[in-house]
Parts: C-alpha cells; sequence; structure tokens
C-alpha cells in the first residue's frame, strides 16, 4: 500500500462551486501523458537494467520446460490476474512454442475451499503440493515482496526442487532476500501500478527470451 | 460498473478489483464487477441499471462486445471500450482509449494494464473536484436537452405485450410502446422509437 503519487497541488482549486470543467480536462490530458512517459520510461530502464537477470531467468526456466517441466503462476489481486496474462502468454503464445503453464488463483472452488479450510496463506501452496514436482517452475508476484501466501508457496515450491522465480516492486521486499527464491526480478518504483506495468514487461521479457532458447535446440 | 472481456478474463477482473479495492488507502471503493462467460449479454442484460457504466477490454473482433456498446444505450448505461489492434468502426462505444499500434504483445506487456490504471487514477482526480461531479448541469431528460428530446430513441424489446403492443428498455427505463410500424417485433429486437412509437428496426450487429 502506499499513499501514491501526489496530485492536489495540480489543482490548487478544489472547492465545491468549481465549475471549470476544461480546466481540469486540459491537466487530466497532460497528467495522463506523464503518467505514460512515465510507465514507458520505468518500463524500458527496468528492462535494461535487468536484462542480465533476465537472461539467467530465461535459462532456467527453459531448461525445466525442455525436461517436461510446467509453469505455475501466482499472486493476489491484480497481480492475480497478471499472473493468468502469463500463463496464457506461456501457454497459448501469438507465436512461437505453447508450453504448459497455468494460473494457481483461476478457480473459485479451489480458493474458497482451501480459503476456509486451511487458511488463505496456503491458498498456493497446497495447490503445488497436489500438483507440481522437481521439473516444474514456480512463478510467484507480489508488488510489496511481503505477500504472505506466495512466499509460503515459494517456499513449499524449493522443498519440491521447483525452479523459483519472484517478481517484486518497491525494493524487492521479503521476496527479494528469501533463501527460497532462485530469482528474482525487482522493479524499483513506488507506485503499485507502475510497478505491475513493468513486471508485465519483464514477464513479458522473460517469455521472449524463453522461446528463444527453445527455438534453438529445436523444441 | 461492468467489465467485460471475453477473450482475456484477466483483464475484466484486473479492471474490476482495481475499482472495487484500490491498490492506494483511503481511495472510494467503487462498484465494479467483472462478468464472464458464453452469456455475458444475457447477464449483463438482467443486470445492468441506467447510469451503469459498461467498460470492455477487448479486441474489435468480438462480437459479444459489439452486441453489448449497441445495446447499451437502450439499457441507459455509458460504455468504454479499451482494446489494441485494429480499430472497430466509429461510434461502436461512447468513449473508445485505442491503442492502434501496439504489438501482439499488447495485452501482455503491461501496455493495456497501463490504460486502465490510468483511467482509474484519473477517475480518483475527478472525485477531487466534486463540484464538477454535481448533476446539476447534465442532461434534464424533460427539458430541452438535444441529446434526447425530439429525437429518436434506442430501445430493446423487452416482451410482446399484445398486437403491434411492448414493453420495450430505454435510458428512461420500461416503457410501453406502438409496433403497428415495424411490425413483427420479437424480444431483443432494437428499436428506435419516437412519441410512443416505433419508427425502424435497428439493425443488430450479428
Amino acid at each position: 500500500m502506499t499513499s501514491g503519487e501526489r496530485t492536489d497541488f495540480l489543482y490548487p482549486f478544489i472547492e465545491r462551486d468549481e465549475r471549470d470543467v476544461d480546466a481540469l480536462l486540459v491537466d487530466l490530458a497532460r497528467s495522463a501523458a506523464a503518467k505514460h512517459a512515465e510507465s514507458s520510461a520505468l518500463r524500458s530502464t527496468t528492462l535494461s537494467n535487468q536484462a542480465g537477470a533476465v537472461a539467467l531467468v530465461a535459462d532456467a526456466m527453459a531448461r525445466r520446460f525442455r525436461a517436461g517441466g510446467r509453469l505455475f503462476t501466482f499472486g493476489n489481486g491484480g497481480s492475480a490476474t497478471d499472473a493468468a496474462s502469463i500463463a496464457a502468454l506461456f501457454a497459448t503464445p501469438p507465436h512461437g512454442r505453447p508450453v504448459p503453464a497455468r494460473n494457481l488463483a483461476e478457480d473459485p472452488a479451489i480458493l474458497t475451499a482451501l480459503g476456509n479450510d486451511v487458511g488463505f496463506d496456503l491458498v498456493f501452496s497446497r495447490q503445488l503440493i497436489a500438483h507440481a514436482g522437481r521439473d516444474d517452475i514456480a512463478l510467484g508476484i507480489s508488488t510489496s515482496g511481503g505477500s504472505r501466501n506466495v512466499l509460503t508457496a515459494m517456499h513449499e515450491a524449493r522443498g519440491r526442487g521447483m525452479l523459483t522465480v519472484g517478481l517484486a516492486g518497491y525494493g524487492g521486499g521479503e521476496l527479494a532476500r528469501s533463501p527460497d527464491v532462485d530469482h528474482c526480478l525487482v522493479v524499483e518504483a513506488e507506485s503499485v501500478h507502475r510497478i505491475q506495468e513493468t513486471q508485465d514487461a519483464l514477464a513479458c521479457a522473460v517469455w521472449e527470451e524463453v522461446q528463444r532458447r527453445l527455438e534453438v535446440v529445436g523444441g | 460498473m461492468w467489465c467485460l472481456a471475453p477473450e482475456w478474463p484477466e483483464h475484466g477482473r484486473h479492471v474490476a478489483v482495481e475499482f472495487v479495492h484500490p491498490v492506494i488507502m483511503g481511495k472510494r471503493a467503487l462498484p465494479s464487477v467483472a462478468i464472464d462467460g458464453v452469456d455475458a449479454v444475457a447477464r449483463l442484460r438482467a443486470s445492468v441499471r441506467p447510469g451503469d457504466i459498461v467498460l470492455a477490454v477487448a479486441s474489435a473482433s468480438e462480437q459479444r462486445v459489439f452486441e453489448v456498446m449497441q445495446r447499451a444505450p437502450a439499457w441507459g448505461a455509458t460504455s468504454i471500450w479499451i482494446g489494441t489492434g485494429p480499430r472497430p468502426p466509429a461510434r461502436s462505444p461512447d468513449h473508445l482509449l485505442w491503442s492502434s499500434d501496439a504489438s501482439e504483445l499488447g495485452r501482455h506487456d503491461g501496455s493495456m494494464v497501463f490504460a486502465y490504471h490510468v483511467l482509474w487514477e484519473l477517475v480518483h482526480v475527478c472525485f477531487e473536484h466534486p463540484g464538477l461531479l454535481d448533476d446539476a448541469d447534465a442532461c434534464d431528460v424533460d427539458g430541452a436537452c438535444i441529446t434526447c428530446s425530439d429525437e429518436a430513441r434506442l430501445a430493446e424489446v423487452a416482451s410482446i405485450v399484445a398486437p403491434s403492443l411492448a414493453t420495450v428498455r430505454t435510458a428512461r427505463g420500461v416503457e410501453e410502446i406502438d409496433t403497428t410500424l415495424v411490425d413483427p417485433v420479437d424480444a431483443g429486437d432494437l428499436l428506435l422509437i419516437h412519441g410512443g412509437v416505433a419508427i425502424t428496426h435497428v439493425e443488430a450487429v450479428s
């Protein structure tokens, strides 16, 4: 959670009887353009700073896929939907080789059963116990780096011999420091939204690098 | 607000969670629901109330979204369509947020997520200007607003009451109209109505 960027300095005339909608529309358009520039810059800076780490992650993931491994993605809230988007990219790519990938926050029956019976901290780790083994890959997303159920799943994944990859924001939090995480790609930013957009860009870069490696070996 | 993303349900859910449970503490929780499934149009027809928003995240080739965008005015809803690639035809939704130059990875690489993140951020900026959100200057259906009065309005047939008499949904609610000029009509048909009379069929996209 964050207080986000301050916007009140842009709008010093906040009052009930404000009527000049055109001035606000100009400000909103300017603000949207500034946010776009900020998001694009963060994505390209992060992709270039993390190019080496992305290559390492792709090497490790490609090895698992070649051995028949599967990708399990997970996160909470917007990160759960980003996890779904990443799983879809790997499993049903616009081009290249599809690989088995699944998002662990897809099924309300599973999530509510586990949340109700064993607690929300275990909703992902219990699914890994049921499904995953040593050739598989766990990809956990947490903008704060501190989501308990993501950290718990990483611990379970490590215990099962899986490759563990984290995507985090801010300073990376506990996820970046965890001994259970083989690779953690960190977006150095303070806005949850800009972090999520850049995490998506990083995951996309990892996918492209994995595809390149799978092509080289010819599947 | 109803969020529809038939091809990419994760984006519909992401928009919904963004508005319902804001990442910035202290911001208002706003009612927002993701709608999935093959029967999305029927579910929206049953659920949407006048004043609601229907927001789609979809490519221009998504038929269900076209149908929802076309019917939204009869349900009294504002429509927004976010997408990438080839554009849908002009005038489909009330608001089109489109990125024409995005690559095929646009829905994965954060650029589509950016579009609705910014939408959320700007909506909350607008809440800081309560004077501008006041309805006083808004369209008054009994007044002389050019968008409403003395023009035909879109209606969706709800049921046939009697020969040449049907109940329809419009932005004003449920109305009874004379269908003599356009008979036969069926439930779900789109009509233009004026002065309590249906004057023509509107071809549904399909």
